[in-house]
Formats: C-alpha cells, structure tokens, sequence
C-alpha cells in the first residue's frame, strides 16, 4: 500500500520554504511533486519600477549568496543596451569576485551536506573555511553579502593590494587540499551516504535542460565560462571536472573539484591583473531601445538575464531572470525515484538548492 | 561546434541569423513552435528559457524562445495574437516550469497540456496577470510612503 508523505513547506531538513509531496512504499519512494512559490517576490516587475541604478541593487537581492553574480550578469546585459566595455582592471576583478563567490557557496554548499550526512564535525571545518572566503570578500568589498560591486561600465570598487588577497586564497587552497576534499573523497561516512544515491542520468539531465555542477556530475560538460566565456575568462587556463555517475558523491566531487580550479583561476587573476581604470570614468552613457542578454556560469549554473528598456526612459521595460534552480529543481523529481525516505534530504540539497532565486 | 550559418536552412528560413543584443536571433517563415521544438531537439540544442513581454497597447504579447547550441545563444520571437500557444511539453520537459511560471504570471494558455496546481502563488488563482499586480501594488507602497 502507498501512502503520502509531505516535506515542506516548513521542515527540519529543508532550510528554506519549499515542499516535496512523496508517494511512498514502505520506505521507497515511488515518486514526488515539487510545489514552490511559498515566497515569490515579484521582483522581475518590481524591477519596472526601478531606475538604473536602483535595479542593480534590487536584483542583487534575488539570491543571498550569489548575489555578485545576479549583479555581474545584470550589468553585463545593460552594458550592451548602453554600448559601454568595462576596461580590462574591472573584467579581472570581477573574475576574482566571481570565483570567491563560488568558493563560498561551494564550502558553504559542503557544510550543509556535511551536517545532512550526519558528519558535524566536516560541517564545523567548512563553515570556519567559509569564513575565510567571506574575510577575503570583505577585504574588497566592505560587505559580507552583497557586495555592491558591479556598476555599468565596471566595478565599483579596486583591489589594492592583489598580494594579500593571494596568500588568503594559498592559505584556504592548503586547507581544502589538506581537509576537506581528501575526506569527502575518502571517507567511509561519505561515500555510504553518497554513493549511488539520488542518480540522475545523463540522458534525463539533457533532457530537462539541467545546467551547472548537476550537469557535469551527470557527465554534461557545459560550463559558460569555457563555451561562451566573459569577463576575463578566455584568458584564464582551468579545467572543467565531469564525472559520469550522477549520484549524490559525483555532485561532491564536482564542487570539490571546482574550489580547486577556482583557487587555480584567482591566482592567475591576481598575478596577471591589468592596471588601469575600473570602470568607465566620466562617460556619458544612455539607454538605447532594444533588448539585450546576457549569461553567466553562476556556482549553481548558468544565470541569464534579458534586459529591454526603451530609449529615453527611467526604468527598464522588462527583466527577465532564468535561475539555475530554476533549471535544476525539477531534476529532483527524477533522484528521488527510487530513493529511500531517510536519503530524499542528502538528495535534495545536492543540487545546492537556492530557493530565494526559485522565488525571485 | 556546429555553424549557425547551417541552420536557418534545416528551419527552412530563408533568412540568416541576426546576432543583437547578445542572442543569434532567427526569423522563421511560419514555423510553429512545435515545429521548432522538434528541430532543436533533432540540433541536441539546450533548452534554456521563455521570456514574456507584454506588449503595449493591448498588443499582446511577445514570447522569446532561448536555446543553446554549444554556447551560442539562439532567440527566436513570437507573437501572440490571442493569450495562446501551443506548448512544448510533450516535445521539450525542460519547458515546464517556464511555461506553468508565464501561465501564473501572465494568464498565458500554452494549449495542449495539463497543468500541475499552481507553482507561483500557492493558495491564489490563475488567470491573474501578475505583472500588474505587482507594479499597481509597489504604485500603492510608494505613494503611501511620500505621504
């Protein structure tokens, strides 16, 4: 007999609102809906209402950790409305600020895994590294969270003293190396609570259009910053990890893996950043009619913004945001199948999750 | 990687694509978006998202149609004469929640498929445009803040 269980949309296992109705036998679970929206926010037509300026630091909002990222694609997009080229010291900063963002939410993401598996004291290690992440973060931006760093036409603020930002990022590459990958790659907790858990094929990953570290752990390699690279991308040399299980530890792996390469890309940003102006000083610039686009490799997966704003006018005509949860979470649907009960919370926060841009 | 030059004549458009803003757009000679779904399917294009516009002038709407094929961005347009069209679940899953996501917003009809209850705004009703609920409603909080 099958009976229904309900997860969400408040519940221990899950950090934010969001529910998970399970039809299940025994302790298998059969199948799943997933219901969100239990905090849309509007913010797309809200951002109508705002001038340039304004709907910077609105959008910055949309997601409490990647928010750099959300600002970064957003200028990006209005860059190309206003015909303006951020000059080569911003694009390199904002590589750096990228690349520290996905480090926090990768460690970030491995601390929560770490307490799901029941191995605290891997959460506590994480959350102390993620501390030094934020420290750096701090160190050029002033903030903890939303930065305030990117602007049309760059960036807001310099980093002044690169050498002290790179004996931060050696130190935190020493401890990832030292700790953190070698014990989620070893470890005996780990690997029974990850492995061959929560699969996800590559055909239905294709299929559902699944983006980011999902993606590569279910052996897709599409990363933006190699097939379409912007910023300072393309003269930045790194590998993209794909492993082909598609299970809960080939999504650990994968992040494991990308703080490694992160840590790889910041130290060629910081040896190699441009002198010069971080942004376009004293230019004049105005809004052209049309619609522009812009994508970027969030650490959950490719963000894209459509941006439309009328010549002449305050505020922007249309923003339309495309999420890398919103790509992912359907996928979990399909890695729950099958599961057992006690695995669908590990299953669930695998695909880092954010549910502040599900509900923007 | 494959050319985009090539793909226009697989589409049967005799057009070629326009790059503006970021997006390779295509204009298509009467293809349906059925039709295109399929193409992209048969190209291993990814899915990536539908972006509404609603027209002024009670014009309609606007619906882009985003695809990627191995890091081009594709963008094909089309207008909505009526609050319809069809959709592409059946041919393409990963427009799901795009489409159930402009049809909460919106009040869109994407005929031809079933819809889950609601994904957007638990608990309210369909048919509702979004939109202008949320641009009267920010309307209402300014002026109530200026007094």
């Amino acid at each position: 007999m099958s009976y229904k269980i309900p997860m969400g949309p408040y519940h221990p296992a899950l950090e934010e609102p969001y529910k998970l109705d399970m039809i299940c036998e025994g302790e298998t679970v059969l199948d799943a809906k997933l219901h969100i929206g239990f905090n849309f926010r509007g913010i797309e037509h809200l951002a109508e209402t705002r001038n340039h300026i304004q709907v910077i630091a609105l959008m910055e909002r949309v997601c409490g950790i990647c928010s750099n990222i959300h600002t970064l694609t957003l200028c990006s997009a209005m860059e190309k409305l206003t015909n303006l080229t951020p000059p080569p010291r911003a694009q390199y900063i904002r590589v750096i600020m990228a690349e520290l963002e996905r480090l926090h939410s990768h460690v970030l993401w491995a601390g929560i895994a770490a307490k799901l598996m029941g191995f605290k004291t891997m959460f506590m290690t994480c959350f102390e590294l993620r501390e030094k992440v934020m420290d750096v973060l701090q160190a050029i931006s002033g903030n903890r969270v939303n930065y305030s760093m990117n602007r049309i036409g760059g960036v807001n603020r310099d980093i002044i003293d690169p050498g002290s930002i790179l004996r931060m990022v050696e130190a935190l590459e020493l401890e990832m190396a030292r700790t953190v990958i070698p014990i989620f790659t070893t470890s005996r907790t780990a690997t029974s609570r990850c492995a061959g858990i929560g699969v996800l094929t590559t055909e239905k990953t294709i299929a559902l259009g699944v983006v980011g570290p999902v993606a590569r752990a279910s052996g897709v390699p599409q990363d933006l910053r190699k097939a379409a690279p912007y910023a300072a991308y393309a003269e930045m040399e790194f590998d993209v990890p794909v492993q082909p299980d598609g299970d809960v530890r080939a999504r650990l792996l994968v992040r494991a893996l990308e703080i490694m390469e992160s840590c790889k890309i910041l130290r060629q940003a910081l040896a190699k950043l441009p002198p010069g102006e971080i942004h376009t000083e004293g230019e004049k610039f105005a809004f052209i009619t049309g619609t522009a686009t812009a994508r970027v490799e969030a650490p959950r997966g490719e963000v894209m913004y459509s941006v439309s704003w009328k010549e002449g006018s305050r505020n922007p005509a249309r923003v339309h945001v495309r999420t890398p949860t919103f790509a992912v979470m359907p996928a979990i649907r399909w890695m729950v199948k099958g599961a057992r009960l006690a695995d669908t919370p590990l299953i669930q926060a695998s695909i880092d999750p954010c549910y502040s841009c599900t509900d923007r | 990687m494959m050319p985009l030059e090539s793909i226009p004549e697989i589409l049967g458009s005799r057009e070629v694509f326009a790059e503006k803003g970021g997006v390779h757009w295509l204009t298509l000679n009467g293809m349906s978006i059925r039709e295109l779904a399929k193409a992209m399917n048969a190209l291993h294009a990814r899915f990536i998202t539908i972006t509404a516009y609603e027209l002024p002038k009670d014009e309609g709407f606007r619906l882009e149609y985003h695809w990627d094929l191995d890091g081009q961005l594709m963008g094909f347009s089309f207008t909505l004469a009526a609050k319809s069209i069809e959709s592409i679940f059946d041919i393409c899953e990963a427009v799901d929640w795009i489409e159930r996501e402009i049809h909460e917003e919106y009040g869109l009809e994407f005929t031809g498929r079933e819809y889950e209850p609601l994904l957007l705004r638990q608990g309210d009703t369909t048919g509702v445009n979004l939109r202008e609920v949320v641009i009267a409603g920010n309307a209402v909080a300014v002026s109530k803040e200026n007094k």
